[in-house]
This record gives C-alpha cells, structure tokens and sequence, in this order.
C-alpha cells in the first residue's frame, strides 16, 4: 500500500488532469481536444486502477483479466463501428 | 446459522449452500424446464403438420410457443443442467469441500429458480414475449409491435432473462475464484479434470459473453419500461442490437456446448479405458476456440448492411473456429481406435452427441460463407444445423447424467432401460432434425410452407413425439433406479480416473476425510495437522492464515436462510417491474408527450410489489451483511495464476472485469449510434458542462477519502475511518443532488429520456452510473453503521479495500462519461 502522501498527490494530479480535459474543449481544435482528452482519460483510470485499486501490488493475473475486459469494450465497440463505415 | 436440516426435510433445501446440493436444485429444475420447452415443441410441431397450421395454435400462441421453446432451451435448460453437473462435479474433481463462496452459489440458484418463475408467469400477463429468441430489434419493442408483443408477459420476459443472466454473473463470479485459487496440492492447471476444463473456459467465456448480454438486456428493459428510444428508432438500432446480441449470442454456443464435451471427455477416457489422445493439444485447442468465439459474431449478421470487409474477415474467423474443433474430434475418434470400447448407456450417448456434432459442425460451414448465407439465413437449414449442435451437447448431457446418476444418488440405472432409452432417442433425433435439411426452404418462425415440404415436416412431427417419449423412457428410468436400482459402489466404473470416483456414493456432506492432495503426483487423503508440518506449502496466504484457516476449515457453514429471502425479494421487484410502463405512459402523456407503451392498464399491484419486493430486498441483504457465515478459503491449494489476492478480493475483481464489460457496452452503444448517425450531428444533451466537471471533482475526491478510509482502518484509527467513510457518503450525496439538478433542470425544459435517441442515451447512460452510485451509497451505509454498532474493519480492514475497488470503479467510469457526454 502507498503511503498517505503519494495517495494526496495522485489526487492532486487527477484534479489537474480532469480540469485539463475541460481547458482542451475551450482553448484547443475539437480534434486536438478529443485526441489530448482520450489520452488524459486513459492516464487518470492508470492512475486510479494501479494506486487507488492497488493493481499494481495484486497478481499480474488479474491486470491481465481486466485488460481482457476493456480489449473486449474496444473490440465490439470499435469492430461494430468500423462494420457501418 | 449452520445446522443443515436432514435431504429429507424442505427446509434443507432452501437453506442449504452446500454445493451438492445445490448442485441438485440445478439439476432438478433444468429438467423441468427441459420439460416445458419440450412441450412447446411438441404444440408447435403438431400446428406445423400441415401448411397453413392444423389450427391448434393461434399465430400469436404459435409464436408465444416458438419463442418460448428457444428461450426456455437456450437459457433455463442448457446452461443450468450444466451449472447444476460443475455446482456438484468441480469441487468434487478439484479436491475443493464446497465453492469459494457457498452463499452466494445459493443466491444464484435462488436467481435462476425466480427468473424461470418470471417467464411462467409471463404467459398469464398478455402472453408471453414472441418475437423469436434472439429478440431482434426493433420488433422487440411496443413501438413496432403495439398489438403483438406489447404485453406485460413480454415485459416479464425480458426482465427474467435479466435476472437470469444475473444469476449466472453470481455463478461465473463464483467458479473462477473457485477453480483458480481451490485446487488440491500438486493439482496445477494442466493437470485438471477435462470436464473442469471445459467448465473453467465456460465460466470465462461466460463472463464476457453475458455481460454484453446483461447490457443489451438493460437497455431493452429501459425501451419497455422506461419508454427509452435505444431499439424504436430508425438510426440503426436493428445493428445495435444485432451486435450486442450475437456478441454474446456467439460465444454462448459454445458456453453451451462446452461442458457437454467436457463430458464426451470423461466417459470417452472412461468407457474406453484410455487417456484422452492429445490431451494437452485438446485443452489448447478448446482455449483457441473460447477466444476466437469473441471474433465471428458478425456471421449472424451478414444480411445485414455492414460492410463487405467485415463479412469477409468474419468468414475467415468463422472457418478458422472449426479447425481446433477438428482436432478435439479426431482425438475422441483416435481415443476409441486406441482403447477398448465398452458400449454403456453414457458412452452410447457420448458417441452419439459425438456423430450428430460432426454433422451439425459440417452443416455449419455452409453458413459461415457469406454467399451460401445469403440463401441459408432464415430457413429451416438454421434450424436443422443448429438443433445439430446444440441438441448434441443435449445428447452428451444425458450422458453425463447416466455417467453421474449413481454418484449422485447412490444408486445403479438399468442398462437395458438406457439402452433403450438411447435408442428411442438417436432414432427420434434424426427423424425429427434431419427432414429439415431436406425442407431447407421453409422460412423459420412461420407455419406456412410449401406442400412439397409436408412431407419432411410431418416425419420431423412425428420424429418429435418420438423424441419426447425417450424423455419419458430416461425419467421412468432414473425413478426406477432411485426406487429400486441396486446400491451403487464408490466407483462403479472400471476406468474412471477423476477424484469424485475416490469418495462414497453420494459422497458426505463435507466431502473428504482427510485433504485431498496431488502432491506426490497422484491423489491421496492426508491429515491437515500432518501436512501443515510435513512441508506442505500454502501458495501466498502465509503460515499464519494457514493455521486460521485450517482451524476454521473444521467450522464450514452450509446452511442460510437468506440467499432464499433475497431471491424471493428480487422475484417481487421484478414482477412489479413487469407493470409499470403504463404508469410511464401515463406520466408521459400528462406532459403532452405520444408515446407507445404496452397495452394493458395502469394496474397499482404492480407499483405494490415494486416497493414490496425492494422492502424485502432491504431486510434480506441486510441480514445476509451481518449474518457469520464461515466458508474458510484452503489453507493448502494450488492459486496459480491468482495466488496473493485473497478469495473475496479476486471475486471482486471478477465481478469488476464483468461490470467493465457491461458499461463498456453500453458506452459502446452510444459511440456506435454516434457514429451511425453521423459523429458531428449528435445533439449534446446536459445544458453545460461545468455539472460535469463540478461532479468529477466530487467523485475524484471521494476516490480520495475511501483510501483514506483503508488508511485509517489500517491504523485502527475508528474516528478517522468514521470520518472518511462518512464523507466519502456525503461526496456521493453531493453527485446525486448535482445530478438531480440536471436532470431537473431537463424535465423543466419538457425535455425527458423518450425524447430522442439522443437522450434516452444521456439519461440512460448517466442513470446507469447513477444508479451503481447510489449502490455506493448503501453499501457505505451499511459499513458505517457496522463500524458504529461493532467496531467493525478495525481488526480486518479487508471489506473497506473491497468497497474501495468498487468505489473507485464508479469513478473510472465518470472519467470516461464526463467527456463523452459533457465535452465531445
């Protein structure tokens, strides 16, 4: 378990992060903005999963189990998308 | 509480958890349910007699009929008869004394039981759902279907199946933990029993499969509930659904089938006298086969308007998924080549699912290609192909049945009897399945065909009755035999060579003497005490929750009352939400607002059992939380790959991974009706999107104070968990109010979740998350006054971490809402 001080920084960076995505729509390109906020997104659920969930302490198993899970979000999600293209 | 009343007495059996048991209760109802779909077909192939229908069914009643056969085959019949085989073989075969969870293995069980009870009722609510049991869009909605399916039976249809696949998240859930971190010593993964394996690449396959299942459900059940727009519109909501659907709808015929090959490779190994030929290359083939089952759904599709690129890669997967299918086949054929073939009643039926399989497989691949789809889908060719292979795993059930009975029971069948029972079946199979290869182009679903093909459907009618009445000859069977049948020996067949085979018939309550262990690379009993010292080695839990756990193993529970009570809860609410949509209709039209809903009335007993059933609900989870309950993990037991993590922590994470699939899902229906109607025309619903932003601080935050709350328990700092416990309830009281302000603010515009497609899909969305809030809110509730009454998680901090998971998993899933819905 990490202590309480990386805990309050993690929080602090993901404040920053959820206010970045925000900034992105009101200052940049609409498709700078999608791209800058899939990335922050993705960064702030690591963050949360490996130090908030502690994934990063658990067996590499169930890392791997839930990246199953989320590869399974993109493949129908992304599958289905491209079969209306 | 954990006297467990005698098999004799009722209350044993709605108490008990022991899997067993349980095992039993699933076995049981499956056949009934095998029996109400059985006559379905019976009433639909007699109407089916002579073009046009004899007239014994309506054409509604037909298709109530042909619905409800499929519905009741695929999902109360064959999944639960193999639930019921691995609730009481794979502790058995893995050398475990009960399941990781026992209680919550009850609880599905009790889910699985209402669930079927819901679709009974349905045909007395209207009639029950009828528009086929792939429930496509948009005819499963009132809007296109105002006087045929628009029933408060259909509502109830749909609802059971949710609760159904309820149940069986709770039975995935359950097994893996169970089967990945309970195997004896020395018992590693290549080494399992092949049924356990067919069962543990069901279990994974099942918790990808039904959770986009339970997605597509959850948003059906909005459309006919809530009056929600997901599957009524014309921007693609026939694709959604088909993607949804045949995503699950894919991978599940060989959730189906699997178990009945697992079997095929028990009593092939068992009545041949000969280990499985290429076993290791068997097992690696069946897992090819569980991940390439995820990448061929778009075969059900191809009459559709996706892409020609699509299609033709699916066809690649689609051939490519019969080739390790191949390999197990030609390794039950060569295993009978290389051993000595004794023709028992479970091997005749092992063989016999083993032929019929190769003819539903070979029928098969004419549908994969995309040109000869063209002319297939939707003709009895589906039909036949199909019932080839889904009705072959029936075959090597029955099998497993006969190979198990007397295990189960105690007791020896009469050979002649299965013998003939076999017979009667194999010849009524085909009569039945095989004329309608022949009668390829009548069109599914309808009774009128040409007359040329009267012919082939009256030998199939006939073939049917057939069919029926070795059903008959297996249950006067196994009655005889559990009256009279001689008293069955510990392992009655010569060759077996799993571990349920090493204990009496039927084994005790608890299974084993001594432990089970592999250790010395075949099984023995040792003594707990003798192998604590000897060397034996716990994988990751350390010595001291070895001694915990071996001291506490002695105290196992079998017995609550309160997995019943909540399944009896859960019957109630789902029955009152089966008639609330006209309260919807109403309270649409009172705001100026045309909408369709289901026929019938507003009916207040409904709305009753809704808060009824929620009542229960309340008393029952809350005795369950504080009910003390032992269910011990092992103190010795191969975990590979998932040793450290704890039983209840993996389970967590489990159901976790299934939930990512399910909000996945629903988030990628948003994105695909998105990209359907155009990416840039979608209409932003909130009103602003500082709501969003102000409730991502919120949940950030209350992400925060619940690991502040594990600091403190950790601490045993009772105060500080208080506090952060506390706080992190008020953080999601605060995203509630911001919520109900939004929306409020939507409502007071006229705007409401039927509007448009656009936001049925807000509302929908966000209320899903909502609703796992507000979940959030009362398990917070719960603990805290567990922390207020007894001092609770300061000497175990381990339920406040598993709150955590979750809570924190509501957040990650706002990370993902507030842009999509706020911002893009």
């Amino acid at each position: 378990m990490a202590d309480v001080r990386t805990y309050s920084l993690i929080y602090v960076v993901l404040l920053v992060l959820g206010t970045g995505k925000f900034a992105f729509f009101e200052f940049l390109t609409y498709e700078l903005a999608l791209a800058g906020t899939i990335i922050l997104a993705v960064v702030k659920v690591l963050l949360i999963a490996g130090y908030y969930q502690h994934l990063l302490e658990e067996p590499r198993a169930i890392s791997y189990m839930m990246g199953m899970a989320v590869f399974m979000v993109f493949l129908l999600t992304i599958a289905a998308g491209y079969s209306i293209q | 509480m954990s006297d467990l009343p005698p098999m004799t007495s009722v209350k044993r059996w709605l108490v008990t958890t022991n899997h067993k048991d349980v095992g039993i209760l699933y076995l049981g109802t499956s056949m009934f349910f095998l029996v109400l779909g059985g006559l379905m077909a019976l009433l639909f192939r007699t109407q089916l007699w002579v073009p046009g229908g004899t007239g014994l069914l309506s054409g509604g009643e037909f298709n109530q009929a042909v619905t409800a056969h499929g519905l009741l085959m695929v999902f109360w019949f064959l999944s639960p008869v193999a639930t019921g085989f691995a609730n009481y073989f794979v502790p058995l075969q893995i050398g475990a004394k009960d399941l990781a969870f026992p209680r919550m293995n009850a609880l599905s069980y009790w889910f699985y039981l209402a669930s079927g009870i819901l679709i009974g009722i349905s045909f007395f609510q209207g009639g029950t759902y009828a528009g086929g049991w792939t429930m496509y869009a948009p005819l499963n909605v009132p809007t296109y279907t105002p006087a045929m399916q628009a029933t408060t039976g259909g509502n109830a249809t749909i609802l059971g199946l949710t609760l159904f696949v309820i149940s069986i998240t709770v039975g995935t859930v359950n097994f893996l933990v169970t089967i990945h971190r309970s195997r004896a010593e020395g018992l590693g993964l290549w080494n399992m029993p092949m049924f356990t394996w067919s069962w543990l690449l069901t279990v994974w396959m099942m918790l990808f499969a039904f959770a986009a299942l339970l997605a597509a459900l959850l948003l059906l059940a909005t459309d006919r509930l809530f009056l929600t727009q997901y599957f009524a519109t014309e921007q693609g909501s026939g694709l959604l659904w088909a993607h949804l659907f045949w995503f699950f709808g894919h991978p599940e015929v060989y959730i189906v089938f699997f178990p009945a090959l697992g079997i095929m490779f028990e009593t092939f190994q068992t009545f041949t006298g000969r280990r499985l030929v290429g076993r290791k290359w068997v097992i690696i083939a069946m897992v090819l086969v569980a991940v390439q089952s995820f990448l061929v759904w778009m075969h059900h599709m191809f009459l559709t308007t996706i892409n020609l690129e699509i299609k033709t890669l699916i066809m690649a997967t689609t051939i490519g998924i019969s080739l390790p299918f191949d390999l197990m086949v030609f390794a039950l054929i060569y295993t009978m080549v290389k051993g000595r073939v004794r023709f028992t009643t479970p091997f005749l039926f092992s063989l016999g699912a083993l032929v019929l399989f190769i003819l539903g497989g070979i029928t098969g691949v004419f549908l994969g290609a995309v040109v000869l789809d063209y002319e297939f889908r939707g003709t009895y060719w589906v039909v036949a192909h199909f019932h080839y292979v889904m009705v072959s795993g029936v075959t090597a059930l029955i099998a497993g049945l006969y190979y198990w009975w007397p295990k189960i029971t105690g007791k020896m069948y009469s050979e002649t009897l299965g013998k003939l029972n076999f017979a009667v079946y194999f010849i009524g199979f085909n009569l039945l399945y095989f004329p309608q290869f022949l009668a390829w182009e009548t069109p599914r679903r309808v009774f009128h065909y040409a007359e040329g093909a009267q012919i082939y459907h009256q030998l199939s009618t006939v073939g049917a009755f057939v069919f029926g009445a070795s059903f008959i000859i297996m249950f006067a069977t196994f009655v005889y035999s559990f009256l009279y049948g001689p008293k069955a020996p510990e392992n009655p067949w010569e060759y077996s060579r799993t571990a349920e085979w090493a204990v009496p018939s039927p084994p005790p309550l608890e299974n084993w003497g001594g432990r089970p262990s592999y250790a010395s690379g075949r099984l023995e009993f040792v003594e707990d005490s003798a192998a604590a010292t000897d060397g034996g080695v716990a994988q990751g839990e350390g010595a001291a929750a070895e001694a915990v756990a071996s001291h506490e193993e002695e105290h196992a529970d079998h017995a609550s009352i309160w997995p019943f009570g909540i399944g009896i809860g859960m019957f109630v609410f789902f029955l009152g939400l089966t008639g609330i949509t006209p309260y919807l209709v109403q309270f649409a039209e009172a705001r100026g607002h045309s909408v369709v809903g289901t026929a019938d009335d507003p009916n207040i007993v409904y709305p009753a059992l809704v808060a009824l059933g929620l009542a229960i609900l309340g008393y029952t989870l809350f005795k369950f939380g504080v009910e003390q309950f032992d269910a011990p993990e092992m103190a010795i037991a191969e975990r590979w790959p998932f040793g450290g993590a704890g039983n209840t922590k993996m389970g967590v994470w489990v159901f976790l991974a299934s939930d990512v699939v399910v909000f996945g899902a629903v988030i990628g229906a948003f994105v695909f009706m998105r990209l359907h109607a155009g990416w840039g025309n979608w209409e932003t619903i909130p009103f602003a999107s500082w709501p969003g932003l102000l409730n991502t601080y919120v949940l950030l935050t209350s992400s925060f104070t619940v690991i502040m709350a594990l600091v403190f328990a950790e601490r045993q700092n009772k105060k500080g968990l208080l506090g952060a416990m506390g706080a992190t309830l008020l953080l999601a009281l605060t995203f509630m109010g911001v919520k109900a302000y939004e929306y409020g603010y939507k409502f007071s515009i006229g705007e409401y979740w039927w509007t448009s497609l656009e936001h049925s899909i807000y509302f929908v969305t966000t209320g899903l998350h909502a609703l796992h809030v507000i979940l959030g809110v009362l398990i917070a509730l719960f603990m805290i006054y567990r922390i207020m009454s007894v001092d609770a998680y300061l000497e175990d901090h381990r339920p406040v971490e598993f709150f955590g998971l979750y809570w924190h998993f509501v957040d990650i899933v706002w990370v993902i809402l507030f842009p999509l819905f706020y911002l893009m």
